[in-house]
């Protein structure tokens, strides 16, 4: 084990001195600094480019040779200035010592390496529950690495479904149910564009927590960002008045005052996923929804207990009110409109002829005086 | 309600509107203002003035139970309303004096083409004109209106059993919209009518001018100075007529209170059944 440390300085130092890199002899006392082509000699497969840890477990540190130049920060992605191992790897010494303690331990360091680079990233995810997780003692929650990869690393906006596969990796009972809703699939099963990845809906570094009051009452606006852009819903014969909708009636007026007076407000009343569904969200007109007509009961139910079997059609399905839709609701509407400005008009034509009579009666009176002045 | 009405007109004026009639006012102003002050909010929920309002008052739960609370002062003043009526109509055997009559049109179309300058004469009105009518019968038609729908939006699940679902959307348009024009006809014709023009102060005096009372109530002012008024029942026939009347309006009270009550507390909502979290994240 020891030997093959030993060989592969020395090949290492070899190819550094063919490669015309000076080193001078009193510097062999202290260990000379890696290049690149040092790292290459051993970490590609030449040798075996093991690593090794304070816990005893040893990995084997071999990549693809063509695999940092085909990343974001290789020749491919980086033609400019890409990055050499050291950029990342610059502190290690050779021959290596067992700084980390575990794996783990290696790759929660990296989070610092990146912040070199990528300082409002890093900044953004210092705000994230997977940062509040690492600092409450879970070294299992997401650092950099884990998503964007080590040497692989590619825009995350090359392959939209990438972004939730890669949430998926640890959130995978989430995942499972995600790639059968609406969205998931459409993603997932045909590359749709336009359909939300997890980061649409959690955000990107500073992922919050999505079970806090105040994540509850913006979820509606959440939604919003797509479900009211007419561009984007045409294409699909999507209504955008579903928002608006939701808002006039009973549980949206509430969310929103709610949201208004106090963001972090503990509320109640539905929010567009405690009807459709979070994750399982599926399109209205699914077997499966949760508001399909059939199974609205059963949703409304989660509650409003009693709710009867008529009870759930008081709710509009975010219709508007029109002759064929809710007739009743349209009728007393219109009624009014015609009911309040006969009404009102009546009263304010027989104000103003009193109006008219008193001016006219006070303006005889005073006729006399003036006559005789 | 045991006040009989004066009918001596003094220096202070023409005795109108009883102590317990004065008392129903306040409360109908009282709960009326209250109603409107937290009910036209929630109508205007995404207007600035309106989350302002809802800020004042406490947040937009609060507002809605103190809504109820107004709402519920509000019934118990028609069940007063009732029962005074009642005993008007019964014990002291007064006419029904806010019944609409033909009259009150002709009086309408007279008043309207005096005002125009079309006709000299005003008209000689009874004891309640067309407008008090008008006023006391779109109270009677709003309240009527809201205390309906307002059950239905209180207790939309107790309403389904009976009703299609889509009666309480309809219902909530119904009484947002008799709420606008309630408070328009408030501040138009009420206001008009007993502010502007004149301030009439015989809801609070229990009297009226004199010169108030025959312009406006010309045939009432005159039967009462040529003497022609109803006299209130004499002690004997007084008390007989009351041996009747309080076990019946005892019993309706009570009737009135429970249904009150049953109103109030027909049906808890989501609001008490359901914690806040009980919903799963999946």
């Amino acid at each position: 084990m020891r030997w093959s440390r030993w060989i592969a300085a020395f090949v290492a130092l070899g190819i550094s001195l063919l490669a015309g890199v000076n080193i001078a002899l009193a510097q062999e006392a202290d260990p000379p600094p890696p290049s690149d082509e040092a790292c290459i000699v051993c970490h590609t497969g030449a040798l075996e480019g093991y690593v090794t840890f304070g816990d005893g477990s040893r990995v084997l540190a071999h990549l693809p040779p063509d695999l940092l130049d085909a990343s974001a920060h290789g020749r491919s992605g980086n033609a400019d200035a890409p990055l050499k191992c050291t950029a990342c790897h610059g502190d290690y010494t050779f021959p290596h010592e067992a700084t980390y303690q575990s794996p783990r331990d290696l790759r929660l360091r990296w989070n610092e390496t990146c912040e070199g680079c990528h300082t409002v990233q890093s900044d953004l995810t210092s705000d994230s529950t997977h940062a509040r997780a690492r600092l409450a003692g879970n070294n299992n929650a997401a650092v950099c690495v884990d998503c964007h990869g080590a040497h692989n690393v590619h825009n995350p906006a090359d392959s939209r479904p990438e972004i939730s596969r890669t949430c998926g990796q640890c959130h995978s009972a989430i995942f499972t149910i995600y790639s059968q809703s609406i969205h998931g699939a459409a993603l997932l099963d045909e590359g749709n564009p336009d359909v939300p990845t997890c980061i649409d809906c959690h955000g990107v570094h500073n992922i919050q927590d999505p079970t806090t009051n105040l994540f509850r009452l913006r979820s509606p606006l959440l939604c919003a960002n797509c479900h009211a852009n007419e561009e984007l819903m045409s294409k699909y014969g999507i209504s955008t008045n579903v928002f608006d909708s939701y808002v006039s009636d009973f549980h949206g007026t509430t969310v929103t005052l709610f949201e208004r007076e106090d963001p972090n407000a503990e509320v109640n009343k539905a929010v567009c996923y405690d009807c459709h569904g979070v994750h399982d969200i599926k399109a209205p007109t699914d077997a499966q929804s949760s508001v399909l007509r059939e199974n609205l009961l059963q949703t409304c139910r989660k509650c409003h207990p009693d709710a009867t079997a008529d009870f759930a059609s008081a709710w509009m399905g975010h219709y508007a009110p029109s002759p064929d839709r809710y007739p009743l609701v349209f009728f007393v509407d219109q009624f009014y409109k015609f009911f309040i400005p006969a009404v009102v008009g009546f009263m304010v034509f027989v104000i103003l002829t009193d109006i008219y009579r008193r001016i006219r009666q006070g303006l005889q009176s005073r006729r006399p005086e003036g006559g005789e002045s | 309600m045991t006040t009989a009405q004066a009918t001596h007109p003094t220096d202070e004026g023409i005795p109108r509107f009883s102590t317990v009639q004065r008392l129903q006012h306040i409360l109908m102003l009282v709960t009326f203002t209250g109603l409107a002050l937290t009910g036209l909010p929630q109508k205007f929920s995404a207007q600035g003035w309106a989350i302002s309002m809802l800020d004042l008052f406490g947040g937009i739960e609060f507002v809605r139970i103190i809504h109820r609370v107004f709402a519920t002062g509000m019934m118990f003043g028609v069940i007063v309303h009732l029962i005074d009526t009642l005993y008007r109509l019964t014990v002291m055997r007064q006419r029904p004096h806010m019944l609409p009559r033909v009259s009150d049109f002709t009086d309408l179309v007279k008043v309207i083409a005096n005002n125009l300058g079309l006709r000299v004469e005003r008209p000689q009105m009874p004891r309640f004109n067309f407008e008090e009518k008008l006023e006391y019968w779109a109270f009677v038609w709003g309240t009527a209106i809201m205390v309906l729908t307002g059950f239905m939006l209180w207790n939309p699940i107790a309403t389904t059993r009976l009703l299609p679902g889509e009666a309480i959307p309809a219902a909530k348009t119904a009484h947002g919209a008799e709420a606008i024009l309630a408070v328009i006809a408030i501040l138009t014709w009420h206001f008009y009518s007993v502010h502007l023009r004149h301030f009439n102060k015989s809801m609070w005096t229990g009297r009226l001018d004199r010169h108030v009372m025959e312009e406006e109530h010309g045939l009432e002012m005159a039967d009462i100075e040529a003497g022609n008024v109803q006299r209130p029942p004499g002690q004997t026939v007084y008390q007989k007529r009351m041996r009747f009347f309080l076990p019946i309006a005892v019993v309706l009270t009570l009737l009135l209170i429970a249904g009150l009550i049953w109103f109030v507390s027909f049906e808890s909502t989501a609001i008490q059944t359901i914690p806040a979290y009980s919903v799963p994240l999946n």
